[in-house]
């Protein structure tokens, strides 16, 4: 366990490292992603779909935004570690690891998360600070919601993951996942009982009625938190195994560090 | 420390294209404390039997052993014993300083970084980058890349090190210094070194085994030394004053052991390749025949990339 957690701060630091050394790049994603808001904000009569997840209030926009963020980040943080370690050359030497790919790729996920956090956090702020609105930030309730909702993305992370290990360049497939993103979060899956099976659009309904309706843990019942961890590990059990069959068949293929 | 037995890869052929067998059916082990070069023209197999090594190409047949544990089935346990450089200089992260890629690659193998400070000090002084040791890996010289990479391999203090194309790119110095490590590295902590190269001066210089695969066989497998003295043939090099006369000319070119290798107004060299020693008297018989005057007659060191032509190209086989 005591390697496991030495592992997890190597990659705390480093990512910490990196932020810290490319402060102007850091702050450049922040800003970007501000900009977004500012346009969605700007436009958002024209995105109600987006707004649908607080019954197309401001409020349902803001909380849709963070929640959006958040599938974003930590589907990237998948996705994209994949990606630029394949790229940089260090992929390989990351499975030579004493610990399992699996445990590697959990700890950077983990680490990551704490970054999105605060990163959520900052622009959470400056959106609530744009818009003036209020919304419940009640973290106890939010956060084992969260925790359930996230799986599905970093499932949808893995599983992106594992076929560009196979078919390498597929950006311009990827960039088309954000758009999905918006859409899961979008999705009524508090009305329409099908829709919970998706990806993060249940934990998403139950977020948005925590944030924007003030609910809590206990109103929401425990009945429903299981059903979006229920759902949230099937994805996430989906998603790693297309991403073992994949890396499989990199293996045979000779092709895992490639990009 | 390393087994490999019977070990088979092809590849799938693409578009049409038929399928390839990179590796075929290679049998090797390799002693604790071995300085060992797996050599080999492009495409031998090579580097996918490194990789198989590492575990990141799966093989279709075959077992690999590391230190006892077999690979496909302690795959964790088999590769905390495996270190590989395998992209160049690749293999560090180049936003981070060496001593932070050093600290980084530690914990991935499982070792405390903070508990191995004075080791990280000693390698980054022993390496000659301890002046750079705070400075982005991007930002240093490719010979400079190349040792850290190395390090890192090292730091890791796995039994087994896999180098593929160590010395790939680097000036003359560099190349010198690395090759000068990698024998201390070996001579004095015991560990197992498996490198592939196309240099042939890295080859003889450092190692004392060398594997030639060949079409994904292993064509050659004996010690360097086994290997020069298997393969020597020895080359006189005579040099005479002034140009050679038609005679003499049509004369030496009527021997196949004999080469012209320049003829200038003032001086003119031919080379003799010799298998029997009687051919070096006819020559001088033939060079002294028109009073002309023999300034020198050399002889030229056999070389290792003699030998792997010899085996490569000639087909030749020492298994």
């Amino acid at each position: 366990m005591f390697r496991k957690i030495l592992l997890m701060q190597a990659f705390i630091k480093k990512e910490f490292i990196v932020s810290k050394r490319y402060l102007v790049n850091s702050l450049g994603g922040v800003i970007t992603l501000y900009v977004i808001f500012l346009l969605m904000f700007g436009g958002y009569q024209g995105l109600r779909s987006l707004a649908g997840v607080g019954g197309g209030t401001m409020e349902g926009l803001v909380a849709g935004y963070v929640l959006w963020l958040f599938m974003l980040t930590t589907y990237q943080d998948a996705w994209y570690t994949l990606r630029t370690e394949a790229q940089q050359g260090t992929l390989e030497q990351l499975y030579m690891s004493v610990h399992s790919f699996g445990w590697v790729m959990g700890a950077k996920v983990v680490a990551g998360f704490f970054f999105n956090l605060l990163l959520v956090a900052v622009l959470l702020g400056a959106a609530l600070l744009t818009t003036g609105v209020t919304l419940n930030i009640d973290l106890l309730s939010l956060g084992p919601v969260l925790i359930g909702t996230l799986l599905g993305s970093w499932a949808i992370g893995f599983a992106i993951g594992g076929i560009t290990l196979v078919l390498k360049r597929i950006d311009s497939y990827t960039q088309m996942v954000q758009f999905l993103l918006i859409a899961l979060v979008a999705a009524p899956a508090g009305r329409v009982l099908w829709m919970r099976l998706l990806p993060c659009s249940f934990g998403s309904a139950l977020i948005s009625r925590i944030m924007v309706d003030g609910m809590n843990l206990t109103q929401i019942g425990m009945g429903d938190l299981l059903l979006v961890y229920g759902i949230g590990l099937v994805h996430l059990g989906l998603g790693c195994g297309i991403y073992k069959l994949c890396e499989r068949k990199a293996m045979l293929q000779g092709t895992l560090g490639h990009y | 420390m390393i087994q490999v037995e019977s070990l088979q890869k092809t590849y799938p052929g693409r578009k049409g294209q038929p399928a390839c067998r990179a590796v075929d059916s290679i049998t090797f082990s390799v002693p604790k404390g071995q300085l060992l070069g797996l050599l080999g023209p492009n495409g031998a197999g090579k580097t996918t039997t490194v990789k198989m090594l590492c575990g990141l190409i799966l093989p279709d047949t075959g077992r690999i052993f590391v230190n006892g544990k077999e690979l496909t089935r302690s795959r964790i346990a088999a590769l905390a014993d495996i270190s590989a450089v395998l992209e160049g200089n690749r293999n560090m992260y180049w936003r981070l300083t060496p001593r932070e890629n050093l600290e980084f690659f530690a914990a991935l193998k499982g070792i405390n970084p903070a508990k191995i400070r004075g080791e990280i000090n000693h390698y980054l002084e022993r390496f000659r980058l301890a002046e750079k040791s705070d400075v982005e890996a991007r930002k240093l010289s490719r010979g400079m890349q190349q040792k850290l990479a190395i390090l890192v391999a090292l730091i890791s203090q796995s039994k087994v090190i896999l180098l593929d194309e160590p010395t790939l790119g680097l000036d003359v110095q560099a190349s010198h210094e690395i090759r000068q490590l990698l024998k201390e590295i070996v001579a004095e902590q015991g560990r197992t070194v498996i490198l592939t190269t196309h240099d042939m001066n890295v080859v003889q210089d450092t190692c004392e085994r060398v594997i030639i695969v060949n079409q994904g066989r292993v064509v050659a497998d004996d010690s360097v030394h086994n290997l020069l003295d298997l393969f020597k043939v020895r080359v006189y090099k005579v040099t005479i004053a002034g140009e050679l006369t038609g005679e003499q000319r049509a004369s030496l070119l009527s021997m196949e052991e004999v080469l012209i290798q320049e003829e200038l107004p003032h001086q003119t060299v031919v080379s003799v390749r010799l298998e029997k020693s009687e051919v070096l008297y006819e020559v001088i018989g033939i060079l002294g025949s028109n009073n002309s005057v023999i300034e020198s007659i050399d002889q030229e060191q056999n070389n290792f990339e003699r030998v792997f032509l010899e085996i490569v190209e000639g087909g030749a086989q020492v298994v």
